[in-house]
Order: structure tokens, then C-alpha cells, then sequence
């Protein structure tokens, strides 16, 4: 599998649940003072570093792959 | 890895902790969470049940509540019932008249004690009248003057209504704009290099900065819409700061395709780089000038600068700059990292 699909399944995987708390009233991420809505920007600023160091990953591969040729 | 030379990648350690465990741990200063009472009426006695956050309301002997309105004219309670440390009960007995020639007023509920000092929940209350008598209203509500403790007791981030925890995503959210600015001016700064120099290291700098700038500008625009979401209530309203800082990351993005359409190496640096000069100059108006000139719901646009006013705090700027410097040093090793990859791709295929 591409990490770019990875990504996306992770993405996914993690916002779900979100949306899924966010209909009812006694809602997840607004409770403890929205304590969680902080939790979810670290999460994806995690996430997006993390997608960067991926893709850099990918590059480095192929300039091994050349070097060996 | 040489500790003299790469000392600043080192910082990113014990900044990195210092935002997470201070960011994260410090305590909100206490706040009004809630009531379940809004509509009072003039001559009745009105009762409400107001919830704390981080309140001491079991512990504080002193403890006052106020019903103040836009006019400054207040009253203070007739009684307070403490259900636990966090969970009040108040009533106030409204006057007869309203000091106002209209039939309606706006009210703010302050609670005080000496060991939470006051907290607001402002222009929440709304009061109304049969029968207008301003000067009757004017002698009922100016019997009360209003004294509030003033307490400084620990290091605590401000509580602020709606916003309550979020406030922390300033060291996240704000920051990671602000580490964006830094390096889409050193992608300007190579691009202007680029022009007078034509060298080529300059381009492939240009570039990885704005790369990363644009990630780092992905990231603000995804993090803060989480942070809408839950305090402003949807994941994208017609807010002028928003529309405009994606017309900004827009502009940028399309640098990028600017930059992948063109086969030929020597135009390909020569145009990015005028077209990254052109970009920036397109972004400053729109994120730092007409935010400004109209209201947003940002803090400090409509009017003040930024950085001023109640929004950040010196307790928040204690942990707001640490986290800025934070994120610009990762910005700027990535963008190294994403160059060093590029430059030994230029030199395999210079070799071939």
C-alpha cells in the first residue's frame, strides 16, 4: 500500500470518531472544557508532520534505489 | 551529529517539552461554564444555576454575585446557595423598573469570592419590563457599588467564555501560522537571490521552503477548523480571515503547479521566483491588511493589533513565543532535510 492511501485510512480513522461525538448533546470533545478539541489540533498537526516525513522517506528510497543502479 | 553545529535542531527538545507540559498543564483561571436561566423579568425575583469551571465555591467564604447591566448599573444577589464546587445557585430579586426608556435590557452575571476572584459570563441575561419609569429605574439600581477581590494566586492561563480550554491552541494553531511567515520570507529571500545570483542552490532552496510552508499553512487551515467547530460552531463560516488565508494558501499552491508544469530547469527557477515575489506581496494584504479593515471573528482584526488586548496574556506569551520558535526551527529542519534530498536528486542526475 501507497503511504499516501495509509494516510488517508489514518485520517479517516481518527476524524470518524469525531464526527460521530459531535452529534450528540453530551458531546465528546466539548466536554472538560473542550480540553479535547486541543487534543484533536495536536493530533493533526502530528498527523501533518508526520505525512512530510513519509513523503521525504519515499524520496530518500529512490535516490538509494539509483545509487545502487 | 556535532552538538556545536546542530545545537538548534537540540533546542527542539526541551522547547518541544516545555509548550506540551506547560502548554497543556497549567490550569485555566476559574470561569462561569453555564446557566440554565436567561429571561428575567422586572418586579420577579429571578433564580439561576449557574456552573463553575476550576471554581472554588465550597471553599470561598465571601462569596458575591452581581447582575449588571450595559448601562453599568447593577444589583447584587438576594441569595446564594452552594451546591458544590462548582455548582451555584443564585437569586436576585429584580427591581420594579429597569433604569432604561427601553423595555428590555442586556445583563452580565459576575460572581466574586476572595479565592477564585471575579468571573464573568457577559451580556447573557435578558431582562424585561411592562411599564418604563427610567428615573424610578435609575434610584433602584444605583444602590450597590461594585467591589471585586483581587486575586493573584499561581501561574494560570485565562478563562475565557466559549473558548474555555481551547485558548490553549494558540501554542498549536497561531504558532504554526506564525513558523509559516518565517519561512515563506525565507522562501522570498532565496527567490530574490535567485534573481540577482542565478544559482541554482538558491532555487532548489525556494522551493523547500515554500514547501513546507504551504504544509505548515495545511496544517493551520485543518487545525483550525477543528477549533471552529467547537467554538464558533461550524468547520467553515464567511469569515474574512479564513476566505483570505485560503485565497493566500491558494496562491502558494498554485506556485507549486507553476513550478511542476514547466519542463525546462532554467525557466522553471526564473519564473517560480518571480511568481514567489508576487505571491508573497498577494499575501500580506490579505491576511495581516483587510482582515483588519472589516470584523472577523479572530481576535484582533477588526480594528486592534494581534498581539494586544485581553486575548493573550503575558501568562500565554510565556508559552505562545517558546512554541513559535518552536515550530519555525521544525519548519526549518524539514525544509533543510526536503533540500539535502533534493540536492544530492540534482547531483545523481548531473552524474548520469
Amino acid at each position: 500500500m501507497k503511504s499516501n492511501q495509509i494516510f488517508s485510512i489514518l485520517f479517516l480513522l481518527i476524524i470518524c470518531p469525531f464526527t460521530i461525538w459531535a452529534q450528540s448533546d453530551t458531546d465528546f470533545l466539548r466536554s472538560t472544557g473542550k480540553i479535547y478539541t486541543v487534543v484533536a489540533v495536536i493530533a493533526i498537526l502530528f498527523l501533518g508532520i508526520m505525512y512530510f516525513i513519509f513523503r521525504l522517506d519515499k524520496k530518500i528510497t529512490e535516490i538509494e534505489k539509483q545509487i545502487k543502479e | 551529529m556535532n552538538i556545536k553545529k546542530s545545537w538548534w535542531k537540540w533546542l527542539c527538545i526541551p522547547l518541544g517539552l516545555y509548550v506540551l507540559l506547560v502548554g497543556m498543564l497549567v490550569p485555566l483561571k476559574p470561569g462561569i461554564t453555564s446557566i440554565d436561566n436567561f429571561n428575567a423579568t422586572a418586579g420577579q425575583p429571578f433564580s439561576v444555576h449557574v456552573k463553575g469551571y476550576n471554581s472554588n465555591f465550597d471553599i470561598a467564604e465571601n462569596l458575591k454575585a452581581f447582575l449588571r447591566l450595559d448601562s453599568s448599573f447593577l444589583i447584587q444577589h438576594a441569595l446564594i446557595k452552594v451546591n458544590g464546587p462548582t455548582d451555584l445557585q443564585l437569586q436576585f430579586d429584580i427591581p420594579n423598573f429597569l433604569p432604561t426608556s427601553e423595555d428590555y435590557a442586556t445583563g452580565t452575571l459576575i460572581l466574586d469570592n476572595e479565592v477564585d476572584g471575579p468571573s464573568i459570563l457577559p451580556a447573557v441575561i435578558r431582562l424585561e419590563q411592562a411599564n418604563i419609569n427610567v428615573q424610578d429605574g435609575n434610584n433602584l439600581w444605583s444602590k450597590t457599588s461594585l467591589n471585586l477581590a483581587s486575586v493573584e494566586k499561581g501561574f494560570k492561563f485565562p478563562h475565557r467564555n466559549i473558548l474555555n480550554e481551547t485558548i490553549r491552541n494558540t501554542f498549536f494553531h497561531v504558532a504554526i501560522w506564525f513558523a509559516m511567515f518565517f519561512l515563506l520570507i525565507l522562501s522570498l529571500i532565496n527567490s530574490i537571490q535567485y534573481l540577482r545570483l542565478r544559482s541554482f542552490e538558491k532555487d532548489i532552496n525556494a522551493s523547500s521552503y515554500a514547501e513546507v510552508a504551504i504544509l505548515f499553512g495545511l496544517i493551520g487551515i485543518a487545525t483550525g477548523s477543528v477549533w471552529a467547530k467547537y467554538t464558533w460552531g461550524a468547520f467553515w463560516i464567511s469569515d474574512v480571515k479564513l476566505n483570505m488565508s485560503a485565497v493566500a494558501l491558494l496562491i502558494y499552491v498554485a506556485y507549486l503547479i507553476l513550478r511542476a508544469s514547466i519542463q525546462d530547469i532554467d525557466s522553471r527557477a526564473r519564473l517560480s521566483a518571480a511568481y514567489n515575489i508576487f505571491a508573497f506581496v498577494a499575501m500580506i494584504p490579505l491576511i495581516f491588511v483587510i482582515p483588519r479593515m472589516t470584523d472577523s471573528l479572530h481576535p484582533g482584526n477588526g480594528g486592534n493589533p494581534a498581539l494586544g488586548g485581553e486575548d493573550l496574556d503575558n501568562r500565554l506569551r510565556m508559552v505562545f513565543y517558546p512554541a513559535i520558535i518552536l515550530w519555525s526551527i521544525i519548519g526549518y529542519w524539514l525544509s533543510n532535510l526536503n533540500i539535502r534530498v533534493k540536492k544530492i536528486t540534482e547531483q545523481l542526475i548531473s552524474k548520469k
